[in-house]
C-alpha cells in the first residue's frame, strides 16, 4: 500500500510541484492551501505524513506550527517536516516543542525531500521514537 | 488558488451538488417513503468533494450560516423540480444557524414558497457538532418552523451535541439515531438497549425514530422488533441525485425487504401517538402524502390519501 501525505502550502506552484514529483514516486498526495482545509482531512483522514509551510496567510502568519500541533493532537505516527523561508532559532525551538519531525529551510531539493520523507517513514515504521533529523 | 477562495467557491451558486436518501416506513407489511434526507456533496474532484471533510471545512471557517442558507436553497430547489416533493424533504441545518441568524427561518419559507415547494412537507434536521446552542432566538426559530407546519428533526441523537440537554431544547419530532448506534445492533445487546432507551425516550416526546445506517437485513430485523418504525440506509439506497431516482420500482423492491426482515419477537411498543399529534396540528398535511405499494395486482401505484 502506497505511502499517503498531505501537502500544505499557499502557493499552487509547490503544491503542483510537490504532488506530481510524490505521485512519479508512488505516493498518494492531498494539498491543503489554508490552515482550516488541512485540519478538516486531517481530521477526517489518516497521513503518513504532512509537508506544510510555516505561512499560510501573509508576511506574519505561522499557521504552520498550528498544523504541527494539530497533527500531535490526533497523531503521534503522522510525520511532520515544516518548510519555511523564514526560518529563525525561535520559530525552529517552538517547532520542535511542538513535535515537529523535521524542519527545512527554502529552498528545498524535491529529491532531498523524497529522501528525507522516506527516511522518517521507514524511521517510524522502525522505532518512532529514535528519529533525530530536525535541523537539516 | 488565493486564500478564501475555496469558502468563496462553496458559496457560489450551482457549486453544491444536492443527494437524496429515501427515509422509509417500515412498520407495515408494505413499504412507504416518509421522505428524503436531502444531503450535499461538494465539488467533484476538491478535498471537499465528500461531506466530512465540507462540513469540517465550514465548520473550522465558522461560516454554517452562510453555507446552511446555500445548501437548503440548493436542496430545495432540486427536491421542488423532482418527485422529492410529492413526500417529505429534510434538510439540516446547524443549530447555530438557527441560533443566531434572526432571519434564517423566514428565509427559508420564502425560498420554498418562491419554488411552490410546501413547506408543511419540509423537516429541519437540527445538526450541531459545536456546544450547544441555548440562546432565545434558537428556540424562537424552532417555533417558527413548527407554526409554518414543517417537523423538527434532532439529528445523530446520543452523539456529540446532540444529548439530553438538546434533547430537551429541541422536544424534536423525529429522533434521528446516528448510524455508529444502529450498526451492528443484531449481535450486540448493548446497542440494542441504547436504541430501545431512545425508541421510549421519543414515546414520551410524541415523537418517532430514524435508524440511520441501516445496511443488512438482519440489523433491520432487529431495529424493527425494537419498535423503530422509520429506516435509512444503504440497504434501501445510498444517497442519489434527482434523476437518478425511482420512488416507484424502489418501494416495489423494497416489499422483499420487509418480508425477509419480519420481526420475530416484540420487544417494545411503537410509540402510536405520534402520527395523531402531528395531523392534528391545524393546518398541517405532514406525512398524509405516501407512496405506497397497493395495487391488488402487486404493481406499485402512487397513493397520496
Amino acid at each position: 500500500m502506497s505511502h499517503s501525505i498531505l501537502v500544505v502550502d499557499d502557493a499552487e506552484s509547490i503544491l503542483f510541484a510537490i504532488r506530481v514529483f510524490f505521485q512519479a514516486k508512488g505516493f498518494a498526495v492531498d494539498c491543503a492551501r489554508e490552515l482550516e482545509e488541512a485540519e478538516a482531512l486531517l481530521a477526517n483522514r489518516t497521513y503518513d505524513a504532512v509537508i506544510v509551510d510555516l505561512r499560510l496567510t501573509g508576511f506574519q502568519g505561522t499557521e504552520g506550527l498550528e498544523i504541527i500541533s494539530y497533527v500531535r493532537e490526533i497523531s503521534s505516527k503522522t510525520r511532520v517536516i515544516l518548510i519555511t523561508s523564514f526560518g529563525s532559532p525561535e520559530i525552529e525551538q517552538e517547532a520542535r516543542r511542538r513535535g515537529v519531525d523535521a524542519f527545512l529551510h527554502k529552498p528545498v531539493a524535491l529529491p532531498d525531500l523524497a529522501m528525507l520523507v522516506s527516511s522518517l517513514l521507514v524511521g517510524s515504521q522502525d522505532d518512532a521514537g529514535t528519529l533525530q533529523v530536525a535541523g537539516n | 488558488m488565493e486564500d478564501e477562495s475555496l469558502l468563496a467557491h462553496l458559496l457560489a451558486p450551482g457549486s453544491l451538488r444536492p443527494v437524496f436518501q429515501p427515509i422509509v416506513e417500515v412498520n407495515a407489511s408494505l413499504p412507504t417513503i416518509h421522505g428524503w434526507e436531502g444531503l450535499i456533496r461538494g465539488p467533484a474532484g476538491t478535498n471537499v468533494e465528500g461531506a466530512d471533510v465540507l462540513f469540517d471545512y465550514v465548520r473550522r471557517k465558522h461560516a454554517e450560516a452562510p453555507m446552511d442558507r446555500r445548501c437548503v436553497e440548493t436542496i430545495l430547489d432540486a427536491a421542488a423540480k423532482s418527485c422529492v416533493k410529492e413526500t417529505r424533504v429534510a434538510v439540516n441545518v446547524h443549530a447555530s444557524t438557527l441560533g443566531r441568524d434572526s432571519d434564517f427561518v423566514n428565509w427559508m419559507i420564502g425560498i420554498a414558497s418562491a419554488l411552490r415547494l410546501d413547506f408543511r412537507h419540509v423537516t429541519v434536521e437540527v445538526v450541531e457538532h459545536a456546544p450547544a446552542c441555548n440562546s432565545p432566538l434558537f428556540h424562537t426559530a424552532l417555533e417558527k418552523v413548527r407554526n409554518a407546519g414543517a417537523a423538527v428533526a434532532l439529528d445523530d441523537v446520543g452523539l456529540g451535541q446532540s444529548n439530553f440537554r438538546m434533547i430537551l431544547d429541541v422536544k424534536p419530532d423525529i429522533f434521528k439515531i446516528d448510524r455508529h448506534i444502529a450498526s451492528g445492533c443484531t449481535a450486540d445487546p448493548h446497542r440494542q438497549a441504547v436504541l430501545e432507551s431512545i425508541v421510549g425516550l421519543a414515546g414520551r416526546f410524541g415523537g418517532r425514530v430514524v435508524a440511520e445506517g441501516i445496511e443488512t437485513i438482519d440489523e433491520l430485523r432487529t431495529i424493527r422488533e425494537l419498535g423503530v418504525a422509520l429506516v435509512q440506509g444503504f440497504l434501501f439506497s445510498p444517497p442519489r441525485k434527482t434523476t437518478e431516482l425511482d420512488p416507484i420500482a424502489s418501494v416495489a423492491a423494497w416489499r422483499s425487504l420487509l418480508e425477509a426482515s419480519r420481526p420475530t419477537v416484540s420487544r417494545s411498543t411503537p410509540p402510536a401517538e405520534f402520527s395523531v399529534r402531528l395531523n392534528e396540528r391545524p393546518g398541517s398535511r405532514q406525512h398524509s402524502r405516501h407512496l405506497s405499494v397497493l395495487d391488488g395486482a402487486n404493481r406499485p401505484t402512487i397513493d397520496e390519501s
